[in-house]
This record gives structure tokens, C-alpha cells and sequence, in this order.
């Protein structure tokens, strides 16, 4: 898959899993690649990135083992964000189901 | 390949960015390998579905150019620079170039006044030897010098001279302000116009 797009569709996942609740790395990387391949490493740039666009803000929590874990919680920005994509999305998935399913329709005539 | 091995791939693929950046990224797949092996994997199986640490560093340099402010520091149009430079140019032509002759001219002057003095103080301790043999007078303005002691000629020569040379190192220092403040002046046009 297109590699931009692909990137366009991860933030949308992200935030999407942000709204529900605050997660750690691990979590929405192991989310993620559960549904969508992808080399999960590549993840992490695209977290820094939205934090540093501010969709949202990292703190740090302790763990039952070992170090604390960094927990990222979404900002207003991220709220508005997550909404606008998931439009977009909407409406983007629409337009090419259309098209596919006209041309499926008319492969059968 | 292992954690370790991962770790310090990726921590050499990152070196274009600061130390602080990179701990933090760092501590982002460290945490990573702890939660995979939390949940029974092996380092190869986490090192493995991370994917080239390659790969990764590459999107973290795309975050970093595209972060990069442009190198560029004509921002605005271009037609805006033209116009800064025309206004600036016209403000020069008209209100600094009067004061910026006349402090040149007056500095100039005081430093010909400078050396003038000197001289002044030369010629008077070389008039001790010169008076009464090179140099005719008249003998009525003679009378009057021969009585004044050679001493006096001596002294004041002297300090004419050092009068002098304070006057030129004095002056030499304004120069140097004033070149320097022309520079400033002239650079501070040039961020005008940039911008």
C-alpha cells in the first residue's frame, strides 16, 4: 500500500484508540499491528511526530515491573484532529465504494 | 538480531539529532522490548516485527527535515525585499548621507589638527639648534627669542607633541566607532531587507 497514504490512515487509527482511553507505546503499537501490517518500529516516529504537533502529550507511569511507562493522552487539538480525519475518512471510503461496487455491477452486465 | 544489537544500530542511525531527542526515542523501544518480552516473546521476535532500524531512523529524519525551519532567510516575496531595499535606499540617500560626510569630514580634521600640532612641537625643539644659525629673523623678533631659555622651546616641544599624538590616538578611536557603527548600520539594512 501506498506509503503516504498508509501514514494518513495510522494517525486516524492512533487518535481513534487515544480517544477511548490513555495508552502506552506497546499497546497501540501491538493494536495496530494486530490489524494492519506494518513494521511496527515505524510507529514510534509517527507517535513523536503527532506529539510534537501537538495532538497530544506524553507523562510518565509507574509499571507493576521495571521502569515507568510513557502514556500518551490526547489534547484538544487531537480531539478536533481525530474528528476532521475520521470525516475525511468517511467520506473517502464512500467514494471508492461507490466506484468499486459500479464497477462491479457492471462487470456482471 | 538481539536487543542489544538493535538498540545500538538504531542509536548510531540517530546521531544527526540531539542527545536529549535521542534518549527519549531511545527509552520509546527499550520500553518496547520490555513489554514484548512481558508478554513471552523472544528479543529476535520483537527485533524482527520492529522491522531495519533503517527504516526507522529514516522517518525520524523525515520528522526532523520537514521540522526544520527553512535554511532560506528570504521568507517574504521577493518583491517585498526590492521594495524594503528601494525605501531604505532613498532614506539613506536623503537623511544619512549629510551626517555621515560631515562626521567623516570633521574626524579628518581633527586628525590633520593632530598632526599639525605635533609638528608644531617638533619644529619648536628643532628651533633651539636651527633659531640662530638656519633660519633668518628679523633682528628685532630675535632680540625677543634669544631671551627666552632654551628650555622653554624644549618643553613646550614636547608637549605639542604628546598633545598631538593623544589627539591623533583620540581621534584614530572615533574612526574605529564610526566604522563600526557605518557597518552595523549598513548590516542592519540588509536583515531590513531580507526579511
Amino acid at each position: 500500500m501506498n506509503i503516504q497514504f498508509k501514514k494518513g490512515v495510522l494517525e486516524l487509527c492512533v487518535l481513534s484508540m487515544l480517544m477511548k482511553k490513555n495508552c502506552y507505546g506497546y499497546e497501540l503499537v501491538n493494536e495496530i499491528s494486530k490489524n494492519i501490517m506494518i513494521a511496527e518500529g515505524t510507529i514510534y516516529p509517527l507517535l513523536k511526530r503527532l506529539k510534537d504537533e501537538g495532538y497530544f502529550t506524553t507523562y510518565l507511569e509507574e509499571s507493576q515491573e521495571g521502569p515507568p511507562r510513557k502514556y500518551y493522552k490526547l489534547t484538544e487539538l487531537g480531539r478536533e484532529t481525530k474528528g476532521e480525519l475520521e470525516n475525511e475518512w468517511s467520506k473517502f471510503v464512500e467514494g471508492v465504494n461507490r466506484i468499486v461496487k459500479e464497477d462491479t455491477e457492471n462487470g456482471k452486465n | 538480531m538481539g536487543k542489544t544489537e538493535f538498540m545500538s544500530k538504531l542509536a548510531g542511525l540517530l546521531d544527526f539529532m540531539s542527545e536529549e531527542d535521542r534518549r527519549d526515542i531511545l527509552y520509546d523501544y527499550e520500553e518496547h522490548f520490555r513489554a514484548g518480552a512481558e508478554s513471552g516473546k523472544t528479543e529476535e521476535e520483537i527485533a524482527e516485527s520492529l522491522g531495519d532500524p533503517r527504516l526507522i531512523a529514516n522517518q525520524y529524519k523525515l520528522n526532523y527535515i520537514v521540522r526544520q525551519p527553512e535554511p532560506n532567510t528570504y521568507s517574504g516575496s521577493t518583491m517585498k525585499s526590492i521594495i524594503a531595499a528601494l525605501g531604505l535606499g532613498f532614506f539613506n540617500l536623503v537623511v544619512m548621507t549629510g551626517p555621515f560626510f560631515g562626521i567623516l569630514g570633521t574626524l579628518i580634521g581633527l586628525f590633520a589638527a593632530g598632526i599639525g600640532i605635533a609638528i608644531s612641537g617638533v619644529a619648536a625643539i628643532l628651533s633651539i639648534v636651527l633659531l640662530p644659525n638656519v633660519i633668518y629673523i628679523p633682528d628685532s623678533a630675535m632680540k625677543i627669542l634669544r631671551d627666552i631659555n632654551p628650555g622653554v622651546y624644549l618643553f613646550s616641544g614636547i608637549g605639542l607633541i604628546c598633545l598631538g599624538l593623544l589627539f591623533i590616538i583620540g581621534i584614530s578611536y572615533l574612526f574605529k566607532y564610526f566604522f563600526k557603527g557605518t557597518i552595523a548600520y549598513l548590516n542592519w539594512n540588509m536583515n531590513i531587507i531580507k526579511k
